[in-house]
């Protein structure tokens, strides 16, 4: 009790005394954090430090505007660590690693390509290769790399990381163990030996080839030194903030508050060699605010504070059409964004009534899409004019995997109130005691539509999707409970979902390189029924036994022909059951830059050969766009 | 009570207050039967359409066409499409490609078109040259494209059985139609939101439902402080004590926190107006109850009340008889000031998220949510944001008058 | 004296009683939230995991971290004995960081933030309406009306207006954040100027409408206190003009300085809307990203400062009033 008064009185005694100051308290934050600050860069970065004073004498504590790189959309909330071993430290500059990993401080064997779908090496040296029965993957390590401390990655770098993931079973080694056996190095070669069947075929080599392009190399080294801090509890070892950490990627930590996060370049890094980028990139500060919401963001943006913006800025056009400001996106034209993932609307296919393909369908064919896509995503989605509906993204690779024509008969373009009705009445479904409200044996048919609230997009396409039902005679209701109440109910597929789930969206898979074999099995494979915390999808409880033979085939496939027309069967199934329905496409990333300061960013049509993907410079491939550009004033 | 009315209304304060809130309540009550649509209904498709009127264009073309001799249409079509900066911005671009810039006149259209359709070329990019000018470019180019052509608009139609075109009418350059001959025109003088919804219509709305959540969580409170502050200065002792310890836990924990609790745990489903309302009166009696409390224990010593005592009168009936009518009049003044501070809650609350839920009912406070997600702000679509802040700002302002002018009456010391 | 003491230890057993109370409610209000926060974290950690049983061995070891696995009554004595220790424990949403961590970045963004707003607007306030009441005609009639009506603009609407005027339009003062963006922190005069531009349109939105309120109590207070009887006595007495101003103003200011007070309780719904808008570091946003988060230990810990710090407030002022006003101990003692 004692100490809580003491506290109590420190506190008052401190108010007062900065009441008293009245308006010299202004200075008061400044003063406050002032000693943090000048500890946090101090302690930890103090080589970069001299490295760029030695180059150029420049004031340490801003950060001129012609080297510096800034972002928005990326970080929410304040850092909380820099180990790439854990999936919460809350660092969107330094640290995801996903199908396109963010290769800015930590670097993958290959980096992937959304825009080509193929891998580049980064750490690697040349490409993967295969053995003959295509069970065991591997690589070599560029010899020109090596980590900020100076010494070289090795292969057994790659196998250390992977045996602390499974030691650790940290979410990464817990996700890959069922398809990965081990990683071993053996004579500086890389060699991924996939888990097999019982035949002896590997169980999933998509999975096995997705890892060299999702996951960091960690230094053994370091891995040890974090091993013995913690004492070998997997707890501590993933709650370590990693000040220390080693790492192989051009950028580290520079500085970290509640208002910003900053990356300084590292002058030695090894991708400068001929082999790899050949110089360094170009900004020598990568720097984000952290905003409180998306409007803050954007106001940055307009004000020319944010240079490269992974955020959704409604009405995004207006900025350069109506105020005429040096802003532009990957596509000068709607959709202006590449779209990757596709917001689902799935069907609790328990629910009375939505066991049937006549009402699932109806409803789907009855959504006013043009509308969805005008208002909810501002124009910032292709329309399904441009991409038909099925289990792929609008990116040309995707879009090539199946016939279209196969599946033509089985599309809608939405909006078809008439046609709606018509697929009602046929199935008998009709309103037989004129409330206004169709039946289904004997019961009206209602239905709510939810999203989790606040995310406002999928909040603006379920009204119009709830506006679709009242058009057929279907009541359908919205309701937006919080994400944190959400997630538990959505997830729990061990559980029936409760009333109040009949219609209610999810996401999809983006792009990456298991894709869109990952998505397809996401939406529809019956692996995730009856799933506790399930996180993976197919949240509507839909099973297709044909379906699951295809998707657990595909992996396998070598044939493209075969592929394709596995794929185009998918779609078929897809389309006539109508387990669920896109009702947009999402781009990876949000890409929007302005060109105040920097110009040169990737664009449609760049002459960038292998193509820069919008990824904001910093995921996957995407990271090569830091080293082509250049200032608008030099 | 006739006279104290009379006093009220000469009040200048009060006057101003009243008509202000009038004029609200009536346009409240008067505009849905003018205009009947349902405030929720989605008709634009697309974003922020800006006030004004909207003309069918379709409709345009079967209204009789008028030719009018104007002066200027030319040119002023031609401004709309190639201003003075769009100019400088070519004689940039032209100087760039090396053409002289004496050569270049830019008030001269045709010549300037000229160089430039011969010149232009989108692939093009010189020193200090960004992406967004190269597609500004691209764009200035596809809008200058048939600027000064003089030839009709071709209006044709789908021959169904060849699937060709057929024309079906011409449009001159010097054709007009009257506005008032148009079958389809719709006036939004607010433009619409971010859902394609008017925003006028939905305004209206929203202010009824507004006012309807401060008058439910102003009763709420005001009844909750009441009766607490009754019971709790007039009996005294240990239920006055207990009564102001519940009080001063609800001053120390601030009330906004519990507000935004309470609203998050309750969920947005079942977050309805009526509820979000409850929880804004729940968590406000407290100024209410202390108020009471005070005054009530500066009457109950005086003589009339002490006289009823003496009578053996219950203490429910003193309370109602000889305690209720001296704090009668500070009472409505706290009930009115409770309901302007629980429409300005509502508003505070929804703007982080945590309001009514979305499609039932518009709010003014889930209006100012919707158009600050939505970014007006940013955009510079003031209609979908500033008269909602004004509409909640005059709700208040009107009360918060007509309170300073009965607080003038009822209190003769502050009398001028 | 006796009886000063006797009220002393009453109020400081009051406060004591309405500590714990409060520190129990502020622990289990949280609580009582639907939802469940450590699979928000789960969800974050298990992204593109697709082993259930991986998840679910996640799922145990951070219930059991949290404690969240056991029994409220047991989480509740566990929480006591830690927070007695100064230990607020991990916040859940931004776990490995600790609560106190979280709470100490942000605290003086709104300490700096909202103190020197609220007591600027509460002499500017008060200074205007007892020159209203003094001045009375025309002035009066135009600085009433404005402080009414500034009063009653929502604070997100002051907000906003100011933001789309001074800064988007206007260009005069930058958008947001609590620092230039090309700054780090550090002791030096760019620094201090670049925090003291940034500062001054949230504190002028708050103080703008701390203003008007202030301005209509004390102009009533004024003239009550300027028609009271002993005003009269003074003239008539022939007393100054000045000295008599003082004594009323005086007065008047009285029950002023406890709604001052008290208004530190408005201090972080205050400072939520103008942190959200401006992208101003501080406590408020803090509260409520812990509210969407569901982050108990963090909105206990948040709320049981605000708790603590109103409480003594309050306390403060009973017992220098008892001192000053000796009617208030014999209502008391009535």
């Amino acid at each position: 009790m004692k100490k809580i008064l003491y506290v109590v009185s420190l506190l008052v005694i401190a108010s007062m005394i900065l009441t008293a100051c009245g308006s010299a308290a202004t200075e008061a934050p400044a003063a406050t954090e002032a000693p943090a600050a000048t500890e946090a860069p101090a302690a930890t970065e103090a080589p970069a430090a001299t490295e760029a004073a030695s180059s150029e004498p420049a004031d340490p504590n801003s950060l001129p505007r012609n080297e510096t790189l800034y972002f928005n959309g990326q970080q929410w909330g304040s850092v909380v660590g820099w180990n790439p071993y854990s999936t919460s430290n809350n660092n969107g500059m330094a640290i995801a690693q996903q199908d396109n990993a963010r290769v800015l401080m930590f670097e993958t064997p290959y980096a992937y390509n959304m825009l080509d779908g193929q891998v580049y090496p980064l750490l690697a040296d040349g490409p993967y290769t295969w053995n003959d029965a295509h069970t065991e993957l591997s690589f070599g390590i560029n010899p020109a790399a090596h980590w900020s401390d100076g010494t070289p990655v090795t292969a057994d770098d790659v196998a250390y990381t992977w045996a602390t993931h499974v030691k650790y079973n940290t979410p990464t080694g817990a996700a890959n163990t069922a398809y990965i056996e081990d990683i071993v190095a053996s004579d500086g070669t890389v060699v991924i030996k996939a888990k097999l069947n019982d035949d002896g075929t590997a169980v999933n080599p998509l999975v096995v080839q997705a890892y060299v392009s999702t996951n960091y190399v960690i230094q053994k080294a370091w891995t040890q030194t974090l091993e013995e801090r913690t004492g070998g509890d997997a707890t501590a070892l993933l709650a370590d903030t990693a000040e220390d950490v080693v790492f192989s990627g051009p950028y580290s930590k520079y500085f970290a508050d509640d208002s910003k996060v900053v990356l300084i370049r590292d002058d030695n890094y090894w991708g400068q060699d001929a082999s790899m980028f050949g110089k360094l990139p170009i900004p020598r500060y990568l720097a984000h605010t952290i905003f409180k919401d998306n409007a803050a963001g954007t106001t940055a943006l307009t004000a020319g504070e944010v240079d490269v913006s992974q955020q959704f800025n409604s009405n995004v056009n207006l900025l350069w059409e109506q105020d005429g400001l040096p802003i532009s996106t990957y596509l000068p034209d709607a959709p202006y964004q590449i779209g990757a993932s596709l917001p689902t609307a799935f069907y609790n296919l328990k629910s009375p009534g939505l066991d049937q393909v006549a009402v699932r369908k109806a409803i789907a064919i009855a959504v006013d899409y043009p509308t969805i896509i005008a208002n909810a995503m501002t124009d910032q989605s292709a329309t399904f004019d441009q991409a038909p509906r099925s289990l792929m993204n609008p990116t040309a690779g995707e879009q090539a995997l199946y016939d279209h024509a196969a599946v033509a008969d089985l599309q809608w373009a939405g909006n078809d109130i008439e046609g709606a009705k018509k697929l009602l009445d046929d199935a008998g479904i009709v309103d037989t005691n004129g409330d206004g409200w169709r039946e289904y044996n004997g019961q009206d048919l209602h239905y709510v539509a939810t999203c989790p609230n606040g995310w406002s997009d999928w909040q603006a396409a379920i009204e119009v999707v709830a506006a679709a039902g009242k058009e057929i005679g279907i009541d359908i209701t919205t309701n937006y409970p919080e994400w944190a109440v959400y997630q538990t109910v959505v997830t729990a597929s061990d559980q029936p979902l409760p009333e109040g789930y009949d219609i209610f969206m999810m996401w999809s898979d983006g792009a990456g390189p298991t894709q869109p074999w990952s998505r397809v099995r996401h939406l529809i494979s019956s692996e995730y029924v009856g799933m506790a915390g399930n996180w993976n999808g197919n949240w509507g409880q839909y099973s297709n036994a044909d379906a699951d033979a295809l998707i657990a085939a595909i992996p396998g496939m070598t044939d493209e022909a075969e592929i394709k027309s596995a794929y185009t069967d998918l779609v078929k199934m897809y389309l006539t059951d109508v387990p669920s329905f896109t009702l947009m496409y999402r781009p990876q990333s949000f890409h929007t830059v302005n060109e105040s300061v920097w110009t040169n960013f990737p664009y449609d049509g760049d002459g960038t050969n292998p193509p820069v993907p919008p990824m904001d410079l910093m995921d996957g491939w995407g990271v090569a766009g830091l080293y082509n550009l250049e200032l608008v004033n030099p | 009570m006739k006279h104290t009315l009379q006093q009220i209304f000469r009040s200048p304060n009060f006057v101003v207050g009243f008509s202000i809130f009038a004029v609200i309540i009536l346009t409240v009550l008067i505009y849905p039967m003018l205009i009947p649509d349902p405030p929720l209904k989605i008709i634009a498709q697309g974003t922020f359409f800006e006030p004004g009127i909207y003309v069918n264009t379709y409709d345009t073309f079967s209204a009789p066409a008028y030719t009018l001799k104007l002066e200027g249409a030319d040119s002023k079509r031609i401004a709309s499409k190639l201003n003075d900066e769009d100019r400088l911005a070519m004689q940039k671009w032209l100087v760039g490609f090396g053409i002289p810039e004496n050569e270049i006149d830019i008030q001269n259209t045709e010549a300037l078109l000229d160089l430039w359709n011969t010149n232009f070329d989108p692939s093009k990019r010189f020193q200090g040259m960004t992406n967004a000018d190269r597609n500004y470019y691209i764009r200035l180019n596809n809008s200058v494209q048939g600027l000064l052509s003089t030839a009709p608009a071709i209006i044709a139609a789908t021959d169904e059985t060849t699937g060709g075109l057929v024309e079906t009418d011409r449009v001159q350059q010097s054709d007009y139609i009257n506005v008032s001959q148009v079958s389809n025109v719709r006036i939004l003088p607010l433009g619409t939101d971010n859902f394609g919804r008017d925003v006028l219509t939905e305004l209206v709305a929203a202010t009824r439902v507004s006012l309807m959540i401060g008058f439910v969580a102003g009763f709420v409170a005001t009844l909750i402080g009441l009766v607490l502050g009754l019971v709790s200065g007039y009996v005294g002792g240990w239920v006055d004590d207990g009564i102001m310890f519940i009080t001063n836990i609800f001053t120390v924990i601030p009330s906004f926190v519990l507000l935004i609790l309470i609203s998050f745990s309750i969920g947005q489903d079942k977050r309805g107006a009526f509820t979000i309302a409850t929880v804004i009166g729940f968590t406000s009696w407290v100024w209410t109850a202390r108020a009471v409390r005070s005054q009530v224990i500066s009457l109950r010593n005086r003589d009339h009340v002490n006289l009823s005592k003496l009578s053996g009168h219950s203490i429910f009936y003193i309370i109602v008889n000889d305690i209720l009518p001296y704090i009668a009049s500070y009472v409505v003044m706290a009930f009115i000031l409770q309901i302007s501070s629980g429409i300005l809650a509502e508003a505070g609350l929804s703007i982080l998220g945590l309001g009514p839920r979305t499609t039932e009912v518009p709010t003014l406070g889930l209006m100012m949510n919707w158009a600050m997600i939505y970014q007006a702000h940013i955009l510079g679509k003031w209609w979908a944001y500033f008269p909602v802040i004004i509409t909640i700002a005059l709700i208040a302002f009107s009360m918060n008058l007509m309170n300073t002018g009965m607080d003038q009456v009822f209190n003769p010391a502050l009398r001028d | 004296m006796k009886g000063y003491l006797r009220y002393f230890f009453n109020k400081l057993a009051w406060f004591f009683v309405t500590l714990i109370f409060a520190f129990i409610l502020n622990f289990t209000l949280p609580r009582l939230m639907p939802g469940d926060p450590v699979a928000a974290i789960v969800s974050r950690l298990a992204q593109g995991m697709s082993d259930a049983s991986g998840v679910q061995a996640i799922y145990q070891q951070y219930t059991e971290l949290f404690g969240t696995n056991k029994p409220i009554i047991e989480q509740f004595f566990i929480y006591m004995k830690n927070v007695f220790r100064g230990d607020f424990g991990f916040s859940i949403a931004q776990y490995p960081r600790t609560v106190a961590d979280v709470i100490k970045s942000s605290i003086w963004w709104t300490i700096a933030l909202q103190f020197p707003a609220i007591i600027v607007g509460w002499i500017l306030g008060n200074m205007l309406g007892a020159l209203a009441a003094y001045v009375r005609g025309g002035f009066d009639r135009i600085i009433m009306p404005i402080s009414i009506f500034l009063s009653n603009l929502p604070a997100f609407g002051m907000a906003i207006i100011m933001m789309v005027v001074f800064a988007v339009w206007l260009k005069w003062f930058p958008t947001s954040g609590g620092y230039g963006f090309d700054l780090i922190p550090n002791f030096s005069w760019k620094f201090i100027w670049s925090v003291i531009i940034h500062y001054q349109l949230p504190f002028w939105s708050i103080v703008l409408i701390t203003i008007g309120g202030q301005a209509i109590g004390m102009r009533s207070m004024s003239i009550y206190e300027l028609n009271a009887d002993y005003v009269k006595y003074s003239r008539f007495m022939g007393i100054k003009d000045s000295k008599i101003i003082s004594y009323v103003f005086r007065n008047a200011m009285l029950p002023q300085i406890t709604g001052l007070a008290l208004s530190i309780g408005t201090m972080v719904g205050g400072a939520l809307v103008a942190e959200i808008i401006f992208s101003y570091p501080g406590l408020g946003s803090t509260i409520l990203t812990a509210v969407l988060g569901q982050d108990y230990p963090l909105i206990s810990a948040v709320t049981l400062i605000i708790t603590i710090m109103l409480l003594t407030a309050n306390f403060v002022l009973e017992i220098v009033y008892g001192v000053l006003d000796p009617r208030i101990k014999s209502t008391q003692a009535d």
